[in-house]
C-alpha cells in the first residue's frame, strides 16, 4: 500500500473524506474484480466480490453521510492519489477460476491489511478525534474480518484440489 | 479547441470488458490512463490511442478515445503519423515489451529522435502472453519459458537505459503496486510536449515468474522521489536505470527541464512560412513549364 | 527531312551524356517539339555506364521509340553495356568518339550495317575549343543541332541559364564547343538529310515532367496531406517533390525509419482524416504488405505507388519492369481485394493518381497505382492539362444522425460505411486489424467474419463497370488482339498504327485498372477476337496468368512476356502480329476449300 499522506496534521474531516475514498477504491476494485470473474465464467466468485463491493459502497455510504452532517459541503482537500490499495485488494489478487474460498481469502486479505494501515497510522496522529476515528476504523476492519471468517466457515471443508488439474489450457491468441 | 466540461475517469471507461486473466497488472493500467485523463481534462473524442498486438494492445478498445489496435510492433509508427496529419489530438500509444522492445523495437530511437509529442507507455511484462508464455526481450537471462526449455542464453534488453541514451525528454517506471503514483506519472507523461516514455512492470498472472507479481514487486520497489533523484539530472537517471531487473525504481528518471520545440509544433511553423503565395492545388503543374 | 528521330546516347557517368540528353529534351521542347527522354545506368553511383534515349517528334510522342535513328556513343564498352537497349540498326547513323581507335569499318555491332558510322574527334574538340574534355557532352549537342536542325539557339541559352550563375567564362568556353560540333556536322554532311522539320506548335506552352514527380503532383492536386515513405530508387523523388512542396498545403511529410514505417505513418494519418500517400518499389512493396492488410481491413484510405524496377529482391533497381502484378494485388494475407491502377505515360500519371485517390478515398480501401522505372524516370513534353476536369472525391463522413448511434463499420446497401475520424464528436471507435462488428469492437465470429469480408469485398464491385478504366483503340470487331499497360502500352500504341498502316486488322485494350479483374470487360474485348497478344515484360506471364485465372481466354490468345530491363520495339509486336495473321489464315484454310 501507499500512503501520501501526513497524519500529525490530518484533521477530523480530511480523515473522514479519506476513509470514504478508502471505501470507495476498495468498491472500485471489488466490482472490478467482480466484472473479471463474470467475463471469465467464474460466478461464485462473481458474486462474492459483488457483495463485497455492496458492504465497502454501504460502509462508504455511512462514513460519507457523518461527514456531510460535521462538515456539511465543506469542500474535500484530500484526493485519491494519496491512498493506494488500504483497503482494496491487490490488482493481481484477482486470479482465474477463483474459487469461492479462493474469493473470501482474498479479501480477509485485504481487510488485514486495510486494519494494519490504521494501526501503523495511530501512533502518529496528534488530533484526538482522528485518533477515535481511525480506532473505530480498525476495529470495523477487525469486524468485517469476523464476517468473512464466518462465511469462510460455511463452506464445505477445502477438497485441496489444485485447479489446474482440471481447467482447460489458456488459449494462444 | 478543449472543452471545458470537466471529465471523470469512468467517462474515459468504454462498454468492452478486457479479455485480459482476471488479476492481470494491465487492469491496473488502464484505470491509471483513465484517472490521468481524467485530469488532463480532454474530450476523448481529442484522444487517439494506438496499439500493436499483444494482451496489453487491447487496451485502446477499453477507452472511450478514439482507438487503433494495428499490427504487432507498429503502433509507434501509426501514432506518429496521426500526430503529424493533426497535432492538435492527444496521441497515446501503448503496448508490451515483445511489440515495443522487439518486433518494434526500431521504431523507438527514431520517435525519440524526431521528438514527436506521443506518450508511449509500455507495459512490461517479461513474458509473450498472448502466445502462451515464451520468452521476450526483457525476460531475465536463465528464464526457462516453453521457447527456452533449458534457460535462455539471451541477456534482457533495458528500455529505461536505452531510451535515456536516444536522448528521451521523459522516462518514468510505474506499476500497479502503486495505482495512483502511476496515473500521476502517466499525467506527467502526456503533460510533457514531446516524446515520453512510460515502463510500467505489469505483471503476468499467468506466465509471470512468483518474483515479478506484485508482492514480489513490491518487495524490489523503490521511489525515486524518496531516493532524493532530481528528475533533471540525465547522467543520475542512467545511473539508475542500470538496475532495471534487479529493483524497480518507480517516478520519473527523466524530465527535460527545457523541452526543445516539437517535430509537430515545427511542422506548423514549416506549414505557415511555405503556404504564404504558393501556387494554388489547382496550379500546381505550372511548376512543370519549361519556358 | 524527318518527322520524328530517336536518339540513344552512352558513355560513362563522367561523360554527362544523360545532362546532354536532358538539354537536347528541354531545348526541343522549347522549339515547340513533343519528346519523351528515359534514362539507364549501370549499378555504380558515380562513373558507372549511363546512357539516356531521347526521342523527338512534331507529334505525340507514344513511347521512347524502338531502333535508334542516332547512335552515340562515347566509348563503345559502355554502350554495349547497354546491348538491347539501345538498339542500331540499318537505318541508323552512328556516332563514336574517335580517339576510341576503332576504324569505322570495324566498330563492335554484330549482325548489323549502320545507315553510316562517323568517327568525330569529340575529346579532342572539346579540348581544343574549352580547353577541357569535359565539355564532350556539349560537343555532341552541337553535333546534333548540325546534324538534326535540333536545339541550335534553345541549346546554348538553356547551358547558358544554367551556368551563368557560376561564372561566363564557362558559358563561353561551352558556347565554342558548341559551335565547334555544329561546325564539324556542317563540313562532314550525311549521307541522307536527316534535319526535322520544324514543329507547328512551336510557342505553345508545353510541360515538361517525369512520371515521378507528375505522380506527386497529382497527389497534391487530389488533396493528399501526408506522405510517409523512405528513399527507394525508382521511386524516391515522389518523396522529395513532397518535402518540397507539401507544406504549403497545410500537409506534412515525413522520411520514416523504414518502409513499415512509412506506410504505417500514411496509415495513421488517413485514422487521422487526412488523405495520405506512400510510395515504394518491390523491395519495399513486399515490406509494406502487412500494413496494406491493415488499411484494408480497418477500411482506412491510402494509396500506395509501386514504381517497378527488376526483381525479385534487389534484382535490377535502375531498370523497368512489370513483374510486380501479383505482389500489388495477392501480397498481404486474407481474403482481400485492393485496387491496382497503372498509368501508361507521364501524361496519364495525372489521371490515375487523382482516379487513385478517388477510389481510395470513396471506398476507403488502400489503392495500388502500379508505376515502372520508365515511366517514373522518363522526362516526357506534354501539353497544359486542365485540372479543371479533374473531380475530386472525399471519403463520406457521418452525418448527425449517424452519430447518434455512430457505427463505423455499418452495414449499408452500398457496403460503405461513413468513416469519422479523431476530433470528430460523437464519432469515437476503435479502428483494428482484429475482426470487429459494425461499431468496431472485436470478434472472433465466424460468421461475423463472412458477413465482414462480404462487405468489404463486395463494396469494390462497381469498379468493375467502369468501362473509363480501360482504353480500347482499333477495330472492335478486329480478329487481332493487343493487351498491354503500363509503358509497355506506349509501345503497343504506336504497334497498332503501324499494322494498321500495313492492313492488319487489329486491336488494343489498354487498362489502366489492372485488379479487381472486370472480366465483363475483358469478355466483351475478346468476344471477337481469334489471335491475340498479351504484351508484358514479365519472365512469369503475371498479368497473362491473372487473366487466364478470372476468365475463359479465347484460345487464340498467346503470351508475348520477357524479363524486363530490354524494352519492347513496336517492330517486334508487329512482327509477331504478322505471324499470328499468318496462323489465322492457316486455321482458315480448310475452310475456303469447296466441299465436295
Amino acid at each position: 500500500m501507499a500512503a501520501r499522506i501526513d497524519f500529525a496534521s490530518l484533521t477530523l474531516k480530511d480523515a473522514l473524506d479519506l476513509a470514504v475514498l478508502i471505501e470507495d477504491e476498495a468498491k472500485e476494485r471489488y466490482e472490478d474484480f467482480a466484472a473479471q470473474m463474470d467475463q471469465h465464467r467464474t460466478p461464485e466468485a462473481a458474486k462474492f466480490f459483488r457483495l463485497m463491493a455492496v458492504n465497502e459502497a454501504k460502509h462508504g455510504q455511512e462514513l460519507a453521510e457523518r461527514r456531510g452532517q460535521l462538515f456539511g459541503d465543506a469542500p474535500r482537500t484530500v484526493t485519491r492519489a494519496q491512498i493506494f490499495d488500504v483497503e482494496a485488494p491487490d490488482f493481481d489478487e484477482a486470479r482465474a477460476f477463483m474459487s469461492p474460498r479462493q474469493a473470501m481469502k482474498a479479501a480477509l486479505a485485504s481487510e488485514v491489511k486495510a486494519q494494519a494501515f490504521f494501526v501503523a497510522a495511530l501512533p502518529a496522529l496528534k488530533d484526538a478525534k482522528v485518533r477515535a476515528l481511525f480506532e473505530e476504523l480498525r476495529d470495523e476492519e477487525v469486524e468485517h474480518q469476523a464476517l468473512v471468517k464466518a462465511e469462510l466457515a460455511k463452506l464445505p471443508p477445502d477438497s485441496g484440489l489444485s485447479d489446474d488439474d482440471f481447467v482447460d489450457e489458456p488459449a494462444a491468441q | 479547441m478543449s472543452a471545458t466540461c470537466e471529465f471523470q475517469a469512468k467517462d474515459y471507461k468504454s462498454d468492452l470488458k478486457p479479455i485480459w486473466c482476471p488479476g492481470c497488472g494491465d487492469y491496473s493500467v488502464v484505470q491509471g490512463i483513465y484517472r490521468a485523463l481524467a485530469a488532463i481534462g480532454r474530450p476523448p473524442h481529442e484522444v487517439a490511442f494506438i496499439s500493436g498486438i499483444g494482451c496489453s494492445s487491447r487496451i485502446p478498445g477499453y477507452t472511450t478515445a478514439y482507438g487503433f489496435n494495428t499490427v504487432h510492433g507498429r503502433a509507434l509508427p501509426i501514432a506518429q503519423g496521426i500526430k503529424l496529419a493533426n497535432p492538435d489530438l492527444l496521441v497515446l500509444a501503448a503496448g508490451g515489451d515483445g511489440d515495443g522492445f522487439s518486433i518494434g523495437g526500431g521504431h523507438i530511437a527514431h520517435l525519440i529522435r524526431r521528438n514527436i509529442d506521443i506518450t508511449y507507455i509500455v507495459m512490461d511484462n517479461q513474458i509473450y502472453g498472448l502466445t502462451k508464455g515464451q520468452l521476450s526481450p526483457t525476460s531475465q537471462k536463465g528464464r526457462t519459458t516453453c521457447t527456452s526449455p533449458y534457460g535462455s542464453l539471451e541477456n534482457p534488453v533495458n528500455p529505461l537505459l536505452y531510451t535515456l541514451a536516444y536522448g528521451a525528454g521523459f522516462v518514468a517506471q510505474a506499476s500497479p503496486t502503486d495505482l495512483a503514483g502511476m496515473a500521476a506519472i502517466i499525467e506527467e507523461a502526456i503533460r510533457y510536449p514531446g516524446f515520453a516514455f512510460v515502463n510500467v512492470q505489469s505483471p503476468c498472472v499467468t506466465y509471470g515468474e512468483e518474483a515479478q507479481q506484485i508482492k514480489g514487486l513490491k518487495a524490489i520497489s523503490a521511489s525515486l522521489k524518496e531516493l532524493g533523484h532530481d528528475p533533471a539530472d540525465r547522467l543520475a537517471a542512467m545511473d539508475l536505470a542500470q538496475h532495471y531487473g534487479e529493483k524497480m525504481h518507480l517516478g520519473v528518471f527523466y524530465r527535460n527541464p527545457e523541452p526543445p520545440p516539437t517535430y509537430d509544433a515545427l511542422i506548423r511553423e514549416r506549414q505557415v512560412q511555405l503556404s504564404q503565395g504558393a501556387l494554388p492545388k489547382e496550379r500546381i503543374l505550372d511548376l512543370f513549364i519549361k519556358k | 527531312m524527318r518527322k520524328d528521330l530517336v536518339f540513344g546516347m552512352a558513355g560513362s557517368g563522367g561523360d554527362g551524356i544523360v545532362s546532354a540528353g536532358d538539354s537536347l529534351l528541354q531545348a526541343a521542347s522549347a522549339e515547340g517539339y513533343h519528346g519523351v527522354m528515359t534514362k539507364s545506368f549501370g549499378s555504380q553511383i558515380r562513373g558507372g555506364e549511363s546512357s539516356c534515349r531521347v526521342r523527338i517528334s512534331t507529334d505525340h510522342v507514344l513511347n521512347p521509340g524502338g531502333n535508334l535513328d542516332v547512335a552515340v556513343a562515347l566509348n563503345w564498352e559502355d554502350f554495349l553495356k547497354f546491348g538491347a537497349e539501345l538498339p542500331v540498326a540499318g537505318t541508323t547513323v552512328v556516332i563514336y568518339e574517335a580517339a576510341t581507335g576503332v576504324p569505322e569499318n570495324q566498330i563492335p555491332l554484330v549482325g548489323v550495317t549502320p545507315l553510316q558510322v562517323i568517327a568525330v574527334p569529340i575529346a579532342a574538340m572539346a579540348k581544343e575549343h574549352a580547353g577541357t574534355e569535359r565539355a564532350k557532352n556539349t560537343v555532341v549537342l552541337g553535333l546534333i543541332a548540325g546534324w538534326f536542325g535540333i536545339g541550335g539557339e534553345a541549346v546554348m541559352k538553356g547551358i547558358s541559364k544554367k551556368l551563368a550563375k557560376k561564372s561566363m567564362e564557362l558559358v563561353e568556353a561551352n558556347q565554342k564547343a558548341f559551335d565547334a560540333g555544329v561546325t564539324f556536322a556542317k563540313e562532314h554532311p550525311l549521307k541522307a538529310d536527316m534535319t526535322v522539320v520544324p514543329s507547328a506548335s512551336k510557342g505553345k506552352v508545353k510541360l515538361l515532367t517525369d512520371g515521378n514527380d507528375m505522380c506527386a503532383a497529382a497527389a497534391i492536386f487530389a488533396g493528399c496531406q501526408f506522405f510517409g515513405g523512405y528513399p527507394i530508387t525508382p521511386s524516391t523523388e515522389i518523396m522529395q517533390f513532397f518535402t518540397n512542396h507539401v507544406w504549403k498545403y497545410g500537409g506534412a511529410v515525413l522520411q520514416a525509419e523504414d518502409e513499415i514505417a512509412g506506410i504505417g505513418s500514411a496509415v495513421g494519418a488517413s485514422f487521422a482524416g487526412k488523405k495520405a500517400m506512400t510510395a515504394t518499389s518491390g523491395p519495399g512493396l513486399s515490406l509494406k504488405s502487412e500494413m496494406m492488410g491493415l488499411a484494408s481491413i480497418a477500411e482506412l484510405p491510402l494509396v500506395i505507388v509501386d514504381v517497378q524496377r527488376g526483381g525479385p529482391s534487389t534484382g535490377l533497381p535502375t531498370k523497368t519492369e512489370q513483374s510486380d502484378l501479383f505482389a500489388a494485388a495477392f501480397s498481404a494475407h486474407g481474403d482481400v481485394i485492393r485496387p491496382v491502377l497503372a498509368p501508361t505515360s507521364v501524361a496519364d500519371t495525372f489521371r490515375t493518381t487523382v482516379e487513385a485517390f478517388n477510389i481510395a478515398e470513396y471506398y476507403q480501401t488502400p489503392v495500388i497505382i502500379l508505376s515502372d522505372q520508365e515511366i517514373a524516370s522518363r522526362k516526357e513534353t506534354l501539353d497544359p492539362i486542365d485540372t479543371s476536369q479533374f473531380k475530386i472525391l472525399n471519403r463520406l463522413q457521418p452525418s448527425g444522425a449517424d452519430l447518434q448511434d455512430y457505427k463505423r463499420f455499418k452495414q449499408t446497401e452500398s457496403h460503405i460505411s461513413p468513416i469519422s475520424h479523431p476530433g470528430m464528436q460523437g464519432g469515437t471507435y476503435l479502428a483494428s486489424g482484429i475482426e470487429h462488428v459494425e461499431s468496431g469492437a472485436p470478434t472472433n465470429s465466424g460468421s461475423v467474419h463472412q458477413r465482414m469480408n462480404d462487405k468489404r469485398i463486395k463494396k469494390l464491385d462497381p469498379l468493375k463497370e467502369r468501362k473509363d478504366l480501360f482504353e480500347i483503340t482499333g477495330n472492335p470487331d478486329a480478329p487481332l488482339a493487343l493487351v498491354a499497360w503500363g509503358s509497355v502500352a506506349g509501345v503497343c500504341r504506336e504497334a497498332l498504327q503501324m499494322a494498321q498502316a500495313e492492313g492488319l486488322d487489329v486491336k488494343l485494350m489498354v487498362p489502366y485498372l489492372l485488379y479487381p479483374v472486370a472480366e465483363q470487360t475483358y469478355t466483351d474485348f475478346f468476344a471477337s477476337v481469334q489471335k491475340g497478344l498479351v504484351v508484358e515484360q514479365s519472365h512469369l506471364a503475371q498479368t497473362f496468368k491473372v487473366l487466364r485465372m478470372h476468365l475463359d481466354l479465347p484460345k487464340g490468345l498467346q503470351s508475348l512476356a520477357r524479363s524486363g530491363a530490354n524494352p519492347f520495339l513496336p517492330g517486334e509486336i508487329v512482327a509477331a502480329l504478322h505471324h499470328l495473321l499468318s496462323e489465322l489464315q492457316r486455321s482458315h484454310e480448310g475452310k475456303l476449300q469447296p466441299q465436295e
